[in-house]
């Protein structure tokens, strides 16, 4: 989600007249353009296992929505070749935002009228068309906000106003016919069970990942010698496929629950939750170690020795200097973990732990994509949204990353 | 027999103190959370404890984990027996009778798992050609296939790699039909994706015309496709059949009464049609699963 750092000083680039006030928007804006009119913008298909046909925006939406989705776009283009100025950014934002909400909008709509028209096993996807326009509205909308150099508060009040037209998009059943919303209405009760385990999975196994790799990370630091077999050792895990791993880890967790039945109550065992976090952990520890070492390796040693004639112990520059000067560096590194757990988390379906993947497998198996999507789309925001609060978190810290 | 009772007995005691429920699993693809429902609703309506393990990995995950003592039942196919106890190339699992009877008496000797009475379906490797050509050329069986092949006629066939190359699948058919697909003949997919295969069948995607399947693929026909009839029995019989670990059919021997009926009735038009439910309409296995036990063996 970060583009180059602050573009609004920049030259124009790529050969446009100086007078072209934002490039990056310009050229969002033609790639959307070109994309409703070659492409489909939703894809029609007798039942869930055939290809569809791509239904152009004009004749799937209807005149209204089409017009509305092209009237946004032209007063995006007028923004994007106006001379950058700051109301003009939040202006072009609101533009982006809305047209976001009104492809979604036009896309569910559009599905509506033409189910109807089909057979009950009829399904309507989304087409390259409304993932092009929705992509380039989201890009915009982030190139604005950084024009605009805003804060975290106003980045989280716009990504809460996107958030709550779609919840009241959904809420109206504006998505009801679309073919993502059809596999959704099927499995509705596994859906809540299925994310609330992909996110029980990554919770469960952040917290023996930090307990781990947080101390081996300062391990690795203080005693040098320790570096060289402690990567070897975290990198070669890193590189083991997780379903061999899966593999690997049956028979010793089965044996384990069997010695200790306090652990097998506890829902440890050869298959479900237990070789899943084992992994996810297994996985987890080289990025935290290595952000942890790095961390704190980076910090000038100027510092810590003007720590030391000040008089403070070891402990006190530990958590005094040492922690905050690594927390930028540490945050970076949290942030990196948790967006590989959600995405590996999905893995985690092979070995019976529940979680997103469940609908990523039964829909690569079935070649249903849209199931496919039910269980991906999810996993995406949920990395997203972490990454966001993550990020949020490090901007209000009083240590910022040194560029 | 005084053993094995006493081991009845000592086996059944602690459960009865605190009845473990039975696990019930089933691989992650269509076919197995449809028949992974049925066990479930079947031991669950006569009164059993189950936990639901279904669609819980591929096969060697699943097998893995019931080795273990992990899993207690799942639907298993006889063919794998090959797989299971490398013996891929032994002319036994080409039989219905025989290679459920060797499969059977392996995993009971060496693994303790008791095979219940197995469909009578084939999930075998089948060759699936387009409805309308099937009907122009009188294609019905791979004997025909092989004479339309030999007669210079036109096909190209999907199929994975493991297909084209594994020595069971299609070079079995080209030895016992008398037939050979050059390689101008075949698009090779990666991967095992019956779904894929059929759908570029059924689209004529880089002029496909025949597709590798599953024999109780749901898809077939409602891609307008016909399996190809095996008349020469060159494939491994796949017949789909509940396996259960011994210790719970001791403390449960009620299960195989339950459900041998069950699987007895799934033919391969009702497995393909079940399967189609799933695959093509997008309904819920379970409630496909409900339905069907709700139709033709009602609760007690």
């Amino acid at each position: 989600m970060t583009l180059p750092a602050d573009p609004a000083t920049r030259r124009p680039a790529l050969g446009l007249p100086a007078g072209v006030g934002n490039p990056v928007l310009l050229v969002l804006v033609i790639v959307a353009a070109a994309a409703a009119a070659a492409s489909g913008f939703v894809a029609l298909a007798p039942n869930r296992l055939v290809s569809g046909r791509p239904i152009g925006l004009l004749s799937a939406a209807g005149a209204a929505p089409t017009i509305a989705v092209a009237a946004l776009g032209a007063l995006l283009l007028a923004a994007a070749l106006l001379p950058p100025r700051k109301p003009l950014h939040a202006a072009a934002a609101g533009l982006a935002a809305l047209l976001l909400l009104s492809t979604l909008a036009a896309a569910g709509d559009a599905a509506s009228t033409i189910a109807a028209a089909a057979g009950p096993a009829a399904r309507v996807s989304l087409g390259a068309a409304f993932w092009a326009i929705a992509a380039c509205a989201a890009l915009a909308i982030v190139d604005q906000m950084q024009r605009l150099r805003a804060g975290p508060a106003l980045r989280l009040l716009t990504v809460l106003a996107i958030a709550g037209g779609f919840a009241a998009l959904a809420l109206a059943g504006t998505f009801d016919q679309l073919a993502i919303a059809r596999e959704y209405a099927t499995r509705h009760q596994l859906f809540a069970e299925a994310l609330g385990r992909h996110v029980a999975l990554v919770a469960g196994s952040l917290g023996p990942a930090l307990a781990l790799g947080f101390p081996l990370g300062i391990a690795a630091v203080r005693v040098p010698r320790l570096q060289g077999p402690l990567f070897a050792v975290l990198n070669t895990l890193q590189t083991v496929p997780s379903i061999a791993l899966f593999g690997l880890l049956i028979v010793p967790l089965s044996a384990l629950a069997a010695a200790l039945p306090g652990l097998a109550a506890l829902g440890v065992g050869g298959i479900g939750p237990a070789p899943a976090i084992v992994a996810l952990v297994l996985y987890a520890l080289l990025p935290i170690v290595r952000n942890t070492a790095a961390g704190l390796a980076g910090i000038d040693r100027a510092v810590i020795e003007a720590a030391r004639g000040m008089g403070l112990t070891q402990r006190q520059i530990f958590y005094r200097v040492e922690l905050p000067l690594a927390s930028p560096v540490l945050l970076a590194g949290l942030r990196i973990v948790i967006v590989q757990t959600i995405g590996l988390a999905v893995v985690a379906a092979l070995i019976g732990a529940g979680g997103l993947g469940t609908f990523v497998f039964e829909g690569l198996g079935q070649y249903a994509l849209d199931l496919v999507l039910l269980g991906a789309l999810p996993a995406i925001f949920l990395a997203l949204g972490a990454d966001f609060l993550l990020q949020t978190v490090a901007a209000l810290l009083p240590f910022r990353a040194r560029r | 027999m005084v053993v094995a009772g006493l081991t009845l007995l000592l086996g059944a005691l602690p459960a009865a103190a605190s009845p473990q429920p039975v696990v019930v699993a089933s691989k992650i693809d269509t076919e197995g959370a449809l028949l992974g429902n049925m066990i479930l609703d079947v031991l669950a309506a006569h009164g059993i404890a189950v936990r639901n393990r279904l669609q819980l990995g591929p096969t060697n995950i699943v097998r893995a984990a019931t080795l273990a003592g992990q899993i207690d039942i799942y639907p298993e196919y006889t063919g794998n027996g090959g797989l299971f106890f490398r013996m891929e190339k032994d002319p036994v699992w080409k039989s219905r009778v025989r290679g459920y009877a060797e499969i059977a008496k392996l995993d009971r000797e060496k693994n303790h798992l008791i095979w219940l009475a197995p469909a009578p379906a084939d999930n075998t490797w089948v060759i699936a050609v387009r409805q309308d050509l099937a009907r122009r050329d009188h294609l019905a069986t791979m004997s025909d296939f092989a004479r339309w092949v030999n007669g210079g006629g036109r096909i190209k066939l999907a199929a994975s790699a493991e297909f084209v190359e594994s020595p069971s699948a299609l070079p079995a058919f080209e030895a016992s039909y008398g037939f050979r697909l050059s390689d101008r003949q075949l698009l090779t997919l990666a991967g095992g994706n019956t779904s894929a295969t059929l759908r570029a069948a059924a689209e004529g995607m880089s002029g496909v015309d025949a597709a590798m399947a599953y024999g109780t693929d749901g898809a077939i026909a409602a891609l307008g496709l016909v399996a190809l009839d095996d008349d020469k029995g060159a494939q491994i019989v796949y017949a789909p059949a509940p396996v259960v670990r011994a210790a719970v059919l001791q403390q449960y021997p009620q299960i195989a009464g339950l459900l041998d009926p069950v699987f007895a009735g799934l033919t391969l038009a009702t497995l393909q049609r079940l399967n189609a439910a799933i695959a093509v309409d997008g309904e819920d296995a379970g409630s496909v699963a409900a339905d069907y036990l709700k139709s033709r063996h009602p609760p007690p």
